[in-house]
């Protein structure tokens, strides 16, 4: 259960963080469901054997599963899951197991568009050694409080 | 010799289609540890506000990138040995249209939008797809891009 307090559109300002969240430590067993999801076995997400072959410390955990901590960062927080409207996404380093992935984000823009209101934000995510993991950009929608 | 990738821009790679099983869902929600009510009933999505049950947002990219990767081929289509070679994902833009709901079946219609080399350490290619996830009525519900890093 997300604990952080749920803003509103008036409340929002530019510059403005928007509270962290931090998920883990991230486990193996949960690449074997994120394998069959995605129809790929590669080894290196499930094999430690090949993956210390191919100079990793450990298995992988699979792009998809880090971007999941990053959404949810962002959907547990809003009103509603989805008042996400878009993200952009870049892959910048490996998550291991063990890991603990804390995210964040920052507002860059509040506008509205075709009436809708809308926040644009900046938001990243590191690991327990602050190498940034994923970092990108989101946009999304929140209720306005002036309008009950 | 490696073709030239850039000959492939423009190229629409093949249509796929997918169906948000209960099955994959089931697997996923403890996983991501995704509670919210509006993506285990109908009653919950109900309570939030959608006509009936939800997937959380977070497994859009898993419908684009099982989507995509079963629209190409790695040699066929990019000119690259996935056995012997290595590529990684880039950069993604997602762009919601809409709720996806559970149960629905998706079709992925993708083409080959740009093909550039960069330099890092070593020199790779970056070959962006763009795509829109289609739902059985034919409209849009998704639409992105997504760059494949391919090393030379």
């Amino acid at each position: 259960m997300d604990t952080r307090t749920k803003m509103y559109f008036d409340e929002m300002q530019e510059g403005m963080a928007i509270p962290s969240a931090t998920y883990g430590p991230m486990d193996r067993y949960k690449y074997i469901p994120i394998a069959i999801i995605l129809r790929d076995t590669n080894p290196l997400h499930l094999d430690r054997g090949y993956a210390h072959e191919r100079g990793m410390p450990d298995v992988v955990q699979q792009g998809p599963l880090n971007e999941t901590f990053l959404y949810r960062f962002l959907t547990d927080w809003l009103h509603r899951p989805w008042d996400l409207r878009k993200t952009k996404l870049r892959f910048a380093a490996n998550v291991f197991p063990g890991d603990l992935l804390t995210c964040g984000g920052t507002v860059t823009r509040k506008y509205r568009e075709n009436g809708e209101p809308r926040i644009d934000c900046q938001i990243w995510q590191q690991n327990q050694k602050g190498e940034k993991i994923l970092t990108g950009e989101a946009t999304f929608t929140l209720p306005e409080k002036t309008k009950g | 010799m490696t073709p030239d990738r850039k000959t492939i821009i423009g190229k629409v790679l093949r249509e796929v289609q997918y169906r948000i099983s209960e099955d994959d869902i089931k697997d996923y929600l403890p996983v991501a540890e995704e509670d919210h009510p509006a993506f285990a009933t109908d009653a919950g999505a109900k309570a939030a506000g959608y006509a009936r049950r939800v997937i959380p947002p977070s497994y859009a990219p898993y419908i684009s990138i099982i989507g995509l990767l079963r629209a190409f081929d790695w040699k066929e289509d990019f000119y690259f040995d996935y056995a012997t070679g290595t590529a990684m994902f880039g950069e993604q833009e997602l762009e919601y249209l809409r709720p996806i709901h559970v149960g629905e079946t998706l079709t992925v219609h993708s083409a080959v939008s740009d093909v550039y080399e960069k330099q890092g350490k070593r020199p790779f290619d970056v070959i962006q797809v763009k795509f829109i996830v289609s739902d059985e009525h034919g409209a849009p519900a998704i639409r992105g891009a997504q760059s494949y890093i391919i090393f030379k």
